[in-house]
């Protein structure tokens, strides 16, 4: 327990000098956010832990065509913060509220969660489904899709997470989120999202994706492709996640086996389909 | 080793601490023993204190990043020779069995009236799911609380 080779801990006022301060030594140092994954996983290589909670980086603020969230932010600050409540119908409340147990909400970030990136989790998975985009700074300041952020992750120094931003999305925009897991916060088996914008009762903007399998979340897009435009009945709720099974990528691992994970896709989907044709948002654990 | 600044149960308090130290070993080293270290993994919950008002696992947290914010622990909740509504009232219900969860129960229960002081069973439950108990069925404890929230709204306690 602990983090008994650390040395020093750095506190940067700015992301530049942040910056400097990691690839100035990649082996040696991390950044730190909460700290709880550094706590459990830090390597023994690790002398110096870089805080970047000076950097101004937390609040939750709503602009006119996105959210923004500071990396600094905590995930219960996010899940209790009022525009939250309202965006995509609740959908981000409801699965930051299945992610660990509160002690650990109070203290994780969300720029830690998108940076750690562990395959189960869940806060990946929402980000996916809401098309978000990740601010980084890693000598300069960019933005970057978060799907394109995991697919691009070949650099030795990963970028320094500095903020999400969610894109506003239509009045009707709704999500359902669904994962299996046996205890409230044990790492789930499998999870799944799924967001839709209901134009008179025709869904658009369809994102379907699933996670812990045991692989990060990816999108399904024969699923989404499928349910583009088509109306939420029994036929096409049970097609689309025939088609999300399908196309997810399962395989083995010490909590599941490929083929279950196949089978918690197709049912994970079909319930958060059947739950958002009922018009509500609540997920399960 | 380190001099960090802690703030602890309203007292500042100057302690030694390596820079890789938690929270729980720098408080339990200082004679806050109330914390308990159970899996020192975040799994258990019996080394919950409250940080800036919001109940964290202090196994979970790096004892420097607790400078300049306000710790609260068990030995700290009532405030004086007495007992704090929540405390009385795991008594009164029997919360208490081997008591190893107990402070670690008691103060999430506080983060959660101090935030939603009329709680649905749902959100109590939700509020301890990072709290273990190996005595009981959890029953107890959240009877203890309602009984804690009514009695802090009453006031009749305070």
């Amino acid at each position: 327990m602990g983090l008994h080779n650390i040395q020093s801990i750095a506190r940067p006022t700015t992301a530049d000098e942040a910056w400097r301060l990691r690839t100035a030594d990649p082996e040696a140092t991390r950044f730190l956010g909460g700290g709880i994954d550094l706590i459990l996983y830090t390597p023994e290589t690790v002398t110096t832990l870089i805080d970047v909670s000076r950097l101004g980086h937390a609040g939750v603020t709503a602009g006119r065509n996105a959210l923004a969230i500071g990396a600094g932010t905590t995930l219960s600050a996010i899940l209790e913060a009022p525009e939250i409540l309202s965006y995509t119908n609740g959908f981000l409340g409801d699965v930051l509220r299945h992610v660990a147990s509160p002690l650990q909400r109070n203290v994780a970030t969300i720029g830690g969660a998108v940076a750690r990136a562990h395959p189960w989790s869940d806060v990946v998975l929402a980000l996916l489904v809401l098309d978000a985009v990740v601010e980084v700074f890693d000598g300069a300041a960019r933005s970057i899709a978060v799907v394109d952020f995991y697919a691009s992750r070949s650099q030795s120094v990963a970028p320094l997470v500095t903020g999400i931003r969610l894109p506003m999305r239509m009045p009707s925009a709704r999500g359902a989120f669904e994962k299996f897991a046996r205890t409230g916060f044990d790492v789930g088996l499998l999870n799944c999202a799924c967001v839709v914008e209901l134009a008179k009762g025709v869904c658009r903007g369809v994102r379907i994706a699933a996670g812990g399998t045991p692989s990060l979340a990816r999108r399904l897009p024969e699923a989404e492709e499928f349910l583009e435009g088509n109306r939420l009945s029994s036929e096409t709720i049970g097609s689309t996640a025939k088609l999300a099974a399908r196309g997810v990528n399962a395989r083995d691992d010490r909590r599941a086996s490929g083929s279950y994970r196949r089978t918690l896709t197709e049912v994970g989907v079909r319930r958060c389909l059947e739950r958002l044709a009922d018009g509500g948002a609540e997920g399960t654990r | 080793m380190r001099r960090l600044e802690l703030t602890i149960n309203s007292a500042r308090r100057v302690v030694d601490a390596a820079p890789g130290d938690t929270l729980l070993e720098v408080l339990r080293r200082e004679g806050y023993v109330g914390v308990k270290k159970g899996c020192g993994s975040g799994d258990c919950g019996a080394c919950t204190v409250l940080l800036d008002g919001r109940a964290v696992n202090a196994c979970l947290v790096l004892a420097a990043k607790a400078e300049k914010r306000a710790i609260l622990t068990i030995e700290g909740l009532a405030g004086g020779d007495g007992l704090h509504p929540i405390q009385e009232a795991f008594l009164d219900e029997g919360a208490v069995q081997c008591g190893y969860c107990t402070p670690g129960m008691v103060l999430s229960a506080y983060d959660l009236l101090s935030r939603s002081p009329a709680p649905n069973e749902g959100e109590i439950r939700e509020a301890i799911s990072g709290n273990l108990c190996r005595c009981t069925g959890y029953v107890k404890q959240i009877r203890a609380i309602r009984a804690a929230a009514e009695r802090m709204r009453s006031g009749r306690n305070e």
